[in-house]
């Protein structure tokens, strides 16, 4: 195989691999090293290409090193096979043929990159591998001749260019569909976020993630932030630890709800979960199909959010909420431990004996905790047994989830339904593309009680002992204790103050927003939506005729264009010949028919002696150039020419 | 099927270029699938992305490989005549109005020749054809193809450009069978110059071929000096076909080598063929008008 596809190649396998060794054992890049150096050994007749046997144990080897270094076969283990394969397959390379099926599996690997990082980055750095792989692809085509790699590299960049538009037409028009069958997920490392199970400790986790949860662009303006309660699901489920979500399979679907007042359209772009349920504004509907109201006002998506995933929501935030409510959802949302507590139940027979009015209640717990002195603290010390009465009466230190479950709790026990909500609050809004990026950090936890003639209403203790948290963020609420991002010191988030930096940051943001947004999101729904607002393309044959139409214009373009009539030209020396010629008609003297370049040249020197030397060093070297050698034509040539002009003026 | 017509000098229209896919391209096309169903299955819109930049990357390669062979311009060159069971050897020049990379050349069936055509100028392919038989040769049609510059497409024509070359028969070495045109042997006399006895030196003339220098002298340091033959009278050699047993065509191949034979020893000889006399002579000239003798014999004089 040719030197210059050799080189492309091994060049190509170490840019296709490189990205993996975040998720892929990284001895891979030593076996890729390894392999490439004995091809080039072969290439130079050093050493033969192994013989079968020691492919064999090669083989051998490395599925043993997968096999100890993977947990179970899952996608990671099938991608760290596909790597190991495409590395190998160098040292069974003998024919072109060979090499194919080499840059094949190339490509197969970028793909199968993008399912552990679609990012832009990882995108536009996968164009890297993609053009060196095109370029041993073309390599395998060219002669043996030696050529410079750079030509080659040059020419597989023109290509990719030209290939551009149609790759536009192709990712607009071609039609999405969803998930023919489900396979194996990527295991996101360190994945964070809600769970159907939480414990104070489990905030305190999140709130030291600054990773993106999901981004919300709104239609019209952003409502205030005091109203951005994210709710993700209901835990109501108490067991004197932590709450965690009732296990009762059978709930009824949809809950009864009016809805009331204005609607609020935004479109979330939610980052990959591995949970079912997505976020909104209550009470939140979408078009997005597959996903259904649940019981608690929650957006349950059929399979868990292994990808980037947009959809539209509607939102009623005025809407009333289940008037009637049943009675096995009233029951859960009056469960308490047999047992443990005592002062906080205590308590609440006390506020249930001073009010008679359930909100009246409320706003007694509220004031409860705006006036005496309780912290919002991400530190809170350790507590005993009783978690609620440690904090309510102890400590009076905690966060969202302490001050939500300890008035959860009591509510419960004053024989209010109540019931834990967890979800995000708040965000940070990026004015320049109206919208707003949500982080793990906004994790938050609220209450909903619930009264016959109101429905569902929702209380936030937070708001009452640390306002700041709802109304400006974390990182003001816990500005004194210093433990915003404690754990990141480089977190560019820190240094929102520094105005540049934030620039930056929320720049290179907003770009990351339209990728997700109109790129990674761009799926069946979106696709649609944006079919019929932009081209007008409602149905599938007004699709398919748009494709081919679409398809064909930038293919006849290059073609015209690779054609070119206008530019069809004779060589480089009739062209400097006729600018000769067209240089001394000027002065009157025109070749005549038949008469040779040579008697045309001393004809010319002879009418025009003060320029006979350039006229005959210009005849003699097109002479040369002509007849004698053809390869060094150019440069002498125009310098003869353009001297010849200098001295005619 | 558009074919061109035969010519010495052809090029290279739109419509008689054609164009299949590889067998790369085939394997392409099914690697494409298992890319759109990861695509698909993962909702993953950078696999999307690739494989429709995979795809056209495709469908603009088939553009430049149609494109490597458009305004081709193929031109027929000399062809060297040959000898039964050897190879003869077609040159073919090859044009562009601009550069071409990686032109394969080749007869149908055979391996093909890579070529690039430079910014200027042509570039020259030596193809060579196996002789069979003796008398004309006539190339087959030229296949000329593209795979550039992926090698999913390849864009090929069909072209003749008239070529042939004169084969002559095969050489073999039989039992002797010159004979004298004069009949008698050994009783003549030496009758002036020629080229059978030996007779002395002389000084070197400017006229006198290289072939009877006496290097041995010179190297001595006696200085150039020319071996004398004296030539029997009427003793040229006589090479007739008819005259021998056997077979036409082993006859026509002992007549070659014994021609061969006798133009390298330089002695003057006469050939009849067919009612035809040629010489005697001697010389490249007669050699050539020989052995084109031998070749078409009972083939006729066409192309």
């Amino acid at each position: 195989m040719p030197r210059h596809a050799l080189s492309w190649l091994l060049t190509a396998q170490l840019l296709v691999i490189l990205p993996f060794v975040a998720y892929l054992p990284a001895w891979l890049v030593l076996l890729w090293l390894g392999c490439a150096a004995w091809r080039v050994q072969v290439y130079r007749m050093r050493v033969p290409l192994p013989p079968s046997w020691l492919k064999g144990l090669l083989l051998l080897a490395v599925l043993l090193g997968l096999a100890l270094s993977s947990s179970g076969f899952d996608l990671n283990a099938a991608a760290a096979l596909l790597v190991a394969a495409f590395i190998l397959k160098v040292l069974e390379m003998h024919r072109r043929r060979d090499a194919l099926v080499v840059v094949f599996l190339g490509f197969f690997v970028l793909v199968t990159g993008f399912l552990f990082d679609s990012g832009l980055l990882a995108t536009l750095y996968s164009l890297v591998p993609f053009v060196a792989l095109l370029a041993a692809l073309i390599g395998l085509q060219e002669s043996e001749l030696a050529r410079r790699p750079v030509r080659t590299l040059r020419l597989a960049g023109t290509l990719l260019l030209q290939a551009l538009p149609l790759l536009l037409v192709l990712f607009v028009l071609f039609p999405r569909l969803g998930p023919l069958w489900s396979l194996p997920q990527v295991k996101q490392q360190g994945v964070s976020g809600l769970s159907d199970r939480m414990a104070p400790g489990d905030i305190v986790e999140l709130s030291q993630s600054s990773a993106l949860a999901f981004r919300v662009g709104f239609d019209g303006a952003a409502p205030p932030r005091t109203e951005l309660y994210w709710r993700a699901l209901t835990l109501e489920r108490f067991d004197g630890r932590e709450w965690s979500q009732d296990a009762a399979p059978a709930w009824p679907s949809a809950p009864q709800w009016q809805a009331q007042g204005e609607p609020l359209r935004y479109s979330v772009v939610m980052e990959p979960s591995n949970r079912t349920w997505l976020y909104g504004l209550d009470v939140a509907q979408t078009e997005l199909p597959r996903v259904r109201q649940g019981a608690d006002f929650r957006l349950e998506h059929w399979r868990p959010v292994d990808q980037p995933l947009l959809y539209p929501v509607t939102s009623w935030p005025a809407a009333v909420r289940e008037l009637t409510a049943p009675a096995a959802t009233l029951q859960r949302a009056l469960q308490l431990p047999d047992a443990g507590n005592p002062q906080a139940r205590l308590w609440a027979r006390q506020l249930r004996a001073d009010h008679d009015q359930p909100q009246a209640l409320v706003q007694a717990m509220l004031s409860h905790f705006r006036e005496q002195p309780y912290v919002y603290s991400l530190r809170p010390p350790p507590v005993g047994v009783h978690i609620i009465d440690d904090f309510l009466f102890a400590s009076r230190k905690g966060f969202c989830l302490h001050y939500a479950g300890a008035m959860t709790f009591v509510l419960r026990a004053a024989g209010i339904p109540a019931r834990l909500v967890v979800g995000y609050q708040g965000g940070e809004y990026n004015p320049s593309g109206n919208y707003l990026t949500v982080r793990q950090f906004d994790a938050h936890a609220w209450v909903e009680y619930w009264l016959p003639e109101l429905g569902w209403q929702r209380v936030d203790p937070t708001f009452a002992v640390a306002p700041e948290r709802i109304e400006q963020g974390l990182e003001q609420a816990v500005d004194e204790e210093q433990s915003f991002l404690a754990d990141a010191p480089l977190n560019l988030l820190r240094y929102r103050d520094i105005s540049w930096l934030n620039g930056l940051r929320l720049g290179w943001e907003r770009i990351n927003y339209g990728w997700q947004r109109w790129v990674l999101g761009y799926q069946a729904d979106q696709q649609w939506r944006v079919l019929k607002e932009w081209f007008g393309i409602l149905d599938g044959r007004a699709l398919a005729g748009a494709l081919l139409l679409l398809l064909g214009a930038p293919l006849l373009l290059l073609t015209v264009w690779l054609i070119a009539p206008w530019r069809r030209r004779a060589d480089p020396l009739s062209r400097q010949y006729a600018r000769f010629e067209a240089l001394l008609a000027r002065h009157g003297l025109r070749r005549a028919i038949g008469e040779g370049p040579r008697d045309f040249a001393e004809r010319a020197a002879q009418a025009l002696a003060a320029q006979r030397e350039p006229i005959l060093t210009f005849a003699r070297l097109h002479e040369q150039a002509r007849y004698a050698d053809q390869s060094q034509s150019g440069h002498g040539l125009r310098a003869a020419l353009t001297r010849l002009r200098r001295c005619l003026r | 099927m558009r074919r061109l017509p035969a010519a010495r000098h052809v090029r290279l229209a739109p419509r008689q270029v054609f164009i299949l896919p590889t067998r790369a391209g085939w394997a392409l096309a099914a690697a494409v699938g298992p890319m759109l169903l990861v695509a698909v299955n993962y909702q993953n819109s950078p696999a999307y992305a690739l494989t429709f930049l995979l795809v056209s990357l495709a469908l603009v390669s088939l553009l430049h490989a149609w494109r490597t062979l458009l305004g081709v311009e193929l031109r027929a060159g000399p062809a060297e005549s040959t000898f039964a069971g050897q190879a003869a050897c077609f040159q073919i020049f090859l044009g562009a109005d601009s550069a071409r990379s990686a032109i394969a050349l080749g007869w149908p069936g055979m391996e093909r020749v890579l070529v690039d055509i430079p910014e200027t100028g042509e570039a020259r392919v030596e193809l060579l054809l196996p002789a069979l038989r003796r008398g004309w040769l006539v190339a087959p049609r030229l296949r000329v193809e593209s795979r550039f510059p992926l090698g999913l497409w390849v864009a090929w024509s069909g072209v003749d450009l008239q070529q042939q070359a004169l084969v002559y028969p095969q050489p073999t070495s039989g039992s002797p069978m010159r004979s004298r045109a004069g009949g008698g042997d050994g009783d003549g006399q030496p009758a002036g110059e020629g080229v059978d006895d030996f007779r002395g030196l002389r000084q070197h003339q400017p006229a006198d071929g290289a072939r009877r220098l006496d290097w041995k002298a010179f190297s001595r340091g006696q200085g150039l000096r020319v071996k004398e033959f004296a030539a029997w009278a009427g003793g040229d050699w006589l090479l007739d076909l008819d005259s021998l047993p056997g077979p036409l065509e082993e006859r026509l191949s002992r007549l070659c080598q014994a021609v061969l034979e006798l133009c390298s020893e330089g002695r003057p000889f006469e050939l009849r063929v067919a009612g035809k006399r040629l010489g005697p002579a001697i010389g490249a000239a007669h050699r050539e008008a020989c052995l084109r003798a031998l070749a078409l014999h009972g083939l006729g004089e066409a192309s």
